[in-house]
């Protein structure tokens, strides 16, 4: 390939490329904008109502940082963020494989209940969980209890961070796995019967196949998979809020999402809700990262 | 590169599942000038909104809208649409104690030319004056409620309790009337708002003004005893979560319909709860649902004691109303306020069991034992603190954390002053 072959077409890509960019630009550049300004000043209801913001540079930043509290809900949300998504990662890798090992009769119930799940609204979903949790009439303990040496009458899911978390934890898997199973399923559907074949007449068992031959074939998959559940699950708000509603406001049980609404839009204090998100924005940005930083040198090799 | 493209096609999937759209309709203008009111929860009947709206519409030609904002989004969605010219509700109901954080702001207009003829001196006074800036009115009364106890005869009596004269005595009784399944005394953890009565009752405050800052007063020593009573109280009578902070009460005092007996012996709730108490019986218009009937001879009602007797200051429930300073149709607006301070509507307001803004329509609240508890509790009753950012304390969730991890048996002057310092760093906006 001459080089100016290479000048002429590098334009094209660039310019399909153009549409994207603006709609970014236009829907998250404006709001992103405002949001750093804001970050950098004070702002309360009264700026909200005309006053006019006082410019105090870094000072959000530094009172955040300084703040052990923050510290302690991004250590939890982190946390519950890699748990969550782990446990959604193996259960949906489990259910794609049971797909491809079942009948099709058996793998469509499985797809249209998992395409329920997925297609369920949240807050609809939510009032269901809710209910199912409740600590005087839920479901859940009344079966958990009907088992022997089990005592979970009228127990309060909702009532310690630890069980609430469990709870909420269960709720997002949930809600998660049906995207995890179909990419997974579909990453399995081409892989090679012939690699496969081959492996097994070479002695292979189930386990070291699945280990050293369909896992680093699906493992592109797997891995953006993984980074956009860890992402959304740093990022859950309904879930968390809602539960909330019927179990504590208090802060024991706030996850980033929730620390930052209460900040910004219950206590008025929109310049440091403004800064919380930017560190959100840029845990995200450093999770993200190494999946950039690795897909760049799969196209290097 | 296959797996690659899926884990791309998996990426612009997730992509367009996180655009979300929201559309705003465009007001119209039609006929005479349209407004739009928030109300605040259900507690306005619908036969109060049909009237509101049927005398509007006479007396203007314009129609208003009324829109029920649910009490927990109301201060995130005041704080987004009263600034806003476009989007704000031209009159507005707001909960009495955020009255100071937004009208310091600028948020309402100011309706002192309109004070007389919608009532002057006959208005509420706690409520006009926490909604005053520098003796200008900027919010007026709406409605007050006020909180009592229901309890059932038939448990109490059964364990030969008579009704209490003074708190200590009714502390002793709820805890006496606990079972392994049944609350003596139903209370969350984390309702401060029934808890407070506790700390009022014991002269104690939430916070002052001292100068002109306002410091937060968990630690103050009448604070701190009225607090010790609530702890021991709740974990010796009440079975509700120490998480709890908000709930409907009576279904807590009516029988459960899979037990047959109630979760509670006595409760506290607004007056108006009481169309909610009673025997139930399937409704008969829809069988989904449940009617109560109030029974004399299961369910009674009395007031709160105070520590030497008499009445215990409860918590002034009830709201404000005011007119959006960014709204376009200030005119229509205040005809609007001199609808609901007409004296029809004040006595609609009051037969419904809703305290009216207009004392002198209070007789039409009747004199029935509800009217009777509803006046009596009324008059001792309190207002939180006038500060300027009371509305972010209660937004911020502060009060419940404090008083859910006080009902759990912490150190309370511990947690008094760490609550203290995180309120009073709140109080002054």
């Amino acid at each position: 390939m001459s080089s100016s072959v290479t000048l002429r077409r590098s334009r094209t890509p660039y310019l399909l490329l153009l549409p994207a960019v603006a709609i970014l630009l236009l829907g998250m550049g404006y709001p992103l904008v405002w949001q750093i300004v804001t970050s950098l000043h004070e702002y309360g209801l009264a700026q909200q109502f005309g006053q006019p913001a006082p410019f105090v540079g870094l000072e959000n930043f530094i009172t955040l940082a300084t703040d052990g509290a923050l510290w302690v809900v991004v250590a939890r949300s982190l946390a519950f963020c890699v748990i969550t998504a782990a446990v959604t990662l193996v259960v949906g890798t489990l259910l794609a494989l049971l797909m491809t090992a079942v009948t099709r009769t058996a793998r469509l119930i499985l797809q249209v209940a998992l395409l329920l799940a997925w297609s369920m609204p949240v807050v609809a979903a939510m009032t269901v969980w809710i209910w199912l949790f409740d600590w005087r009439r839920g479901v859940i303990n009344y079966v958990l209890d009907m088992i022997p040496g089990v005592e979970l009458y009228r127990f309060q899911w909702l009532a310690s961070p630890i069980t609430f978390f469990l709870v909420a934890s269960i709720i997002v898997v949930w809600m998660s796995v049906p995207f995890v199973s179909f990419s997974v399923y579909a990453g399995l559907t081409q892989v090679s019967e012939e690699v496969m074949e081959a492996a097994q007449l070479d002695g292979a068992n189930g386990w070291q196949r699945f280990w050293s031959i369909i896992l680093p074939l699906v493992r592109p998959v797997i891995a953006i998979v993984l980074l956009l559940q860890l992402i959304w699950d740093l990022r859950v708000f309904t879930q968390i809020t809602m539960l909330q509603d019927a179990g504590s406001k208090a802060s024991d049980y706030d996850l980033l999402g929730t620390y930052i609404y209460k900040l910004g839009t219950s206590a008025q204090d929109f310049g440091m809700a403004s800064a919380v998100s930017i560190l959100v924005l840029a845990i995200t940005i450093a999770l993200s990262w190494f999946y950039i930083r690795s897909l760049l040198k799969e196209d290097q090799q | 590169m296959t797996m690659k493209k899926i884990g791309a096609v998996a990426a612009a999937t997730a992509a367009l599942l996180v655009l979300a759209g929201c559309s705003t309709p465009a007001p119209e203008d039609a006929g005479g000038t349209d407004i739009t009111l928030w109300l605040m929860g259900g507690d306005t009947p619908d036969a109060l909104r049909d009237y509101l709206k049927t005398e509007y519409a006479d007396a203007t030609g314009g129609t208003l809208t009324i829109e029920e904002q649910s009490w927990g989004d109301a201060l995130s969605k005041l704080t987004t649409a009263l600034p806003d010219a476009e989007n704000t509700p031209d009159v507005v109901e707001i909960g009495n104690t955020w009255s100071p954080t937004f009208t310091t702001v600028g948020a309402f207009t100011d309706i002192s030319d309109m004070y007389d003829e919608l009532g002057g001196d006959s208005l509420l006074p706690s409520f006009v004056e926490i909604g005053e800036v520098d003796g200008a009115n900027y919010a007026l009364p709406y409605y007050f409620g006020s909180r009592y106890m229901f309890y059932r005869k038939d448990i109490w009596s059964a364990a030969g309790k008579e009704v209490p004269t003074t708190l200590a005595e009714f502390n002793e009784t709820a805890a006496s009337l606990k079972t392994a399944t049944q609350s003596g005394f139903y209370i969350g953890g984390q309702d401060w708002r029934n808890g407070i009565s506790w700390i009022f009752a014991n002269g104690g405050e939430l916070a002052v003004k001292d100068g002109d800052q306002w410091v937060s007063t968990l630690s103050d020593p009448n604070t701190i005893e009225g607090l010790t009573q609530l702890q021991s109280l709740f974990q010796s009578a009440s079975l509700a979560p120490v998480t709890e902070y908000d709930s409907t009460p009576w279904v807590n005092i009516n029988n459960n319909e899979a037990t047959g007996a109630p979760e509670a012996a006595t409760i506290i709730a607004p007056g108006w709860a009481h169309w909610s108490i009673g025997d139930l019986a399937p409704d008969p218009n829809d069988d989904t649902k449940q009617v109560a009937t109030w029974n004399d001879e299961v369910f009674g009602t009395f007031v709160l004691p105070g520590v030497d007797g008499g009445v215990a200051p409860v918590f002034a429930g009830g709201s404000n109303i005011a007119i959006s300073a960014a709204s376009k149709n200030q005119a229509a607006a205040k005809e609007l306020m001199k609808i609901i301070f007409s004296e029809e509507y004040q006595t609609m307001l009051g037969e419904n069991g809703l305290g009216p803004a207009n004392l002198d329509y209070a007789d039409s609240l009747g004199d029935d034992q509800f009217a009777v508890a509803l006046r009596e509790s009324a008059a001792g009753s309190k207002l939180t603190p006038a500060a300027p950012g009371w509305a972010a304390v209660e937004g911020s969730g502060l009060l419940e954390e404090f008083f859910g991890k006080v009902n759990e048996g912490g150190d309370i002057p511990a947690l008094a002053a760490e609550y203290d310092e995180k309120i009073t760093a709140l109080l002054n906006g």
